[in-house]
């Protein structure tokens, strides 16, 4: 059984004054335990919307969402969710932001202090949980963010476009760190990035959606092998990721 | 925190050393300028004033006399304590009335749709004209001074709560949601935090309008406190006297502005850079 099951999902957003906006078309997936998938198109293919009805943000128009064969009616502590911008409150510490999460699921505070010392860790901020966001830079604010998600010790990931405002040097950075991070945990990931590039380097399957409506385009596989991590810089050598950056670049240049 | 704010205090001092000394030379050299202005002022006036009518004008070297005089007898000081802990008490349940109300009028639709006509209504009226009515209702003593400093002090502390509850981002919001948090912590952690410095504009103007309620009431209700002291000094024609009581009403005022200041910096310290 898939770990997470996407049946014919549809979403339409009302416009004032006119038809409503399809943003989802019949979307079906099926997303197996520890598989990464990456979610690339144009602005407009309803990318993040997917995610976030997945997460449970917004309710589907139709269709429905299965996570070990039972249908999602909400938001769960079984799913951690990476914002792209905004996603901390800028009033709280990292360590608060975290044990915002944390409480949220129902751990009390005395109860907080490992689990967030342990996941700024991973993220490779330690020592840093009391600064405010204000007082990181923007990729040491999505760590915090990939570090809270990490907290609730969720079944799956979904991270949208989270490198997405970032400088390229920070965001290779990043992604090389996320690289490292998900084969040592081996989760089950989402990810929607508008980077070719990102997915190929991340993803064991890469899933083309195309525009107005929002439709799976297709569904690409990534056979470089894993551990990719210690392969650094040269992963962007192989044959495999020259091959599927060409492919998939050409793919999308046909949507726009 | 405190190590960062240590470190970049330190690094401005050696990188930097005139930048770091301009602005203190500029606000001394502003406040020099405002010392200067008032010590001007008082001198015009009290050249000017100072063959007038003693009985309709006082001079500034009068007024420090007489205020010097009520200081020692202690009038002052008990018309002080009189005013103010009625001002403060009613200036706290204003604003917890102000704040709750703003808070279930910001996030609850029915609530806002009901109340919000006369909130408007009451806010934009002057209020001076329910005073007579009031006093039909509550007397004129120490519940009326208190029913009008509310009165004259709810209103911004609702519509600045409300305009705060109502603004906050979506994707903060977001996050509550994405995360299973309940609705007391959506509250307290999100959108309290977020309403924050609007409160603290809307407390800014109560602070200001309340004090207008409170020698407004002294006025019109008990001839008492600074109020009162101002009235009876000025029908006595002892001029000098009632000028005592408005420094002191001038001077609390922006003592209590600032304190209001203080207190909306220490909560949005996360704001510092």
């Amino acid at each position: 059984m898939p770990k997470l099951s996407v049946r014919n999902l549809t979403k339409r957003f009302p416009v004032s004054g006119g038809p409503s906006m399809t943003a989802l078309d019949g979307v079906d997936l099926d997303v197996e335990e520890g598989e990464f998938i990456a979610f690339v198109g144009p602005s407009g293919c309803g990318k993040t919307t997917l995610l976030r009805i997945i997460q449970g943000l917004e309710t589907a128009t139709s269709g429905e969402i299965l996570i070990d064969g039972k249908p999602v009616t909400g938001p769960g502590h079984d799913r951690g969710f990476v914002f792209q911008q905004y996603g901390l409150l800028p009033w709280l510490t990292a360590a608060q932001n975290i044990g915002f999460a944390l409480e949220a699921k129902g751990i009390p505070p005395n109860r907080q202090g490992e689990t967030t010392e342990r996941v700024l860790a991973t993220v490779g901020l330690k020592g840093f949980g009391d600064r405010f966001p204000h007082q990181l830079s923007g990729g040491m604010q999505q760590r915090v963010g990939i570090a809270r998600a990490l907290a609730i010790e969720p079944e799956i990931m979904l991270l949208d476009e989270p490198f997405g405002a970032l400088d390229a040097l920070t965001r290779e950075i990043l992604q090389n760190e996320m690289l490292g991070l998900t084969e040592r945990m081996g989760k089950t990931i989402l990810f929607v990035t508008h980077s070719v590039d990102e997915a190929v380097c991340l993803a064991d399957r890469v899933v083309v959606m195309s525009p107005r409506p929002g439709r799976i385009r297709e569904i690409v596989p990534i056979d470089i092998p894993r551990p990719r991590a210690s392969l650094g810089e040269a992963l962007r050598d192989t044959p495999e990721y020259v091959a599927k950056r060409h492919q998939l670049w050409n793919q999308l240049m046909d949507l726009v | 925190m405190q190590r960062s704010a240590q470190a970049s205090a330190v690094s401005k001092s050696a990188g930097e050393p005139e930048a770091a000394s301009d602005p203190n030379r500029q606000r001394r050299r502003e406040r020099l300028l405002q010392f200067g202005t008032l010590v001007l002022l008082l001198a015009v006036w009290e050249f000017a004033a100072r063959d007038a009518n003693k009985l309709l004008v006082a001079v500034p070297s009068d007024i420090a006399v007489a205020t010097w005089e009520l200081l020692l007898n202690g009038e002052l000081f008990w018309a002080t304590l009189d005013s103010m802990s009625t001002f403060v008490l009613g200036f706290i349940i204003a604003s917890v009335i102000g704040i709750v109300i703003g808070f279930a009028m910001g996030t609850n639709r029915t609530v806002e749709v009901i109340l919000d006509p006369y909130i408007n209504a009451l806010y934009a009226m002057p209020l001076v004209a329910l005073i007579p009515i009031l006093m039909l209702w509550v007397g004129i003593g120490f519940l009326a001074k208190i029913t009008i400093i509310i009165l004259f002090a709810v209103f911004p502390v609702i519509i600045n709560t409300v305009t705060g509850v109502k603004n906050v981002d979506r994707h903060y919001l977001d996050i509550g949601k994405a995360f299973m948090a309940s609705r007391f912590m959506v509250y307290r952690q999100i959108i309290a935090p977020y309403a924050l410095p609007y409160v603290a504009s809307g407390l800014r103007i109560a602070l200001g309008r309340g004090i207008i309620a409170m020698i407004v009431a002294e006025f019109l209700t008990s001839i008492s406190g600074l109020g009162g002291l101002i009235i009876n000094y000025t029908n006595a024609f002892e001029t000098a006297k009632a000028f005592a009581p408005v420094l002191v009403v001038a001077l609390l005022a922006n003592a209590l502005t600032v304190l209001v200041q203080k207190v909306e910096e220490r909560f949005g310290r996360w704001r510092r850079r």
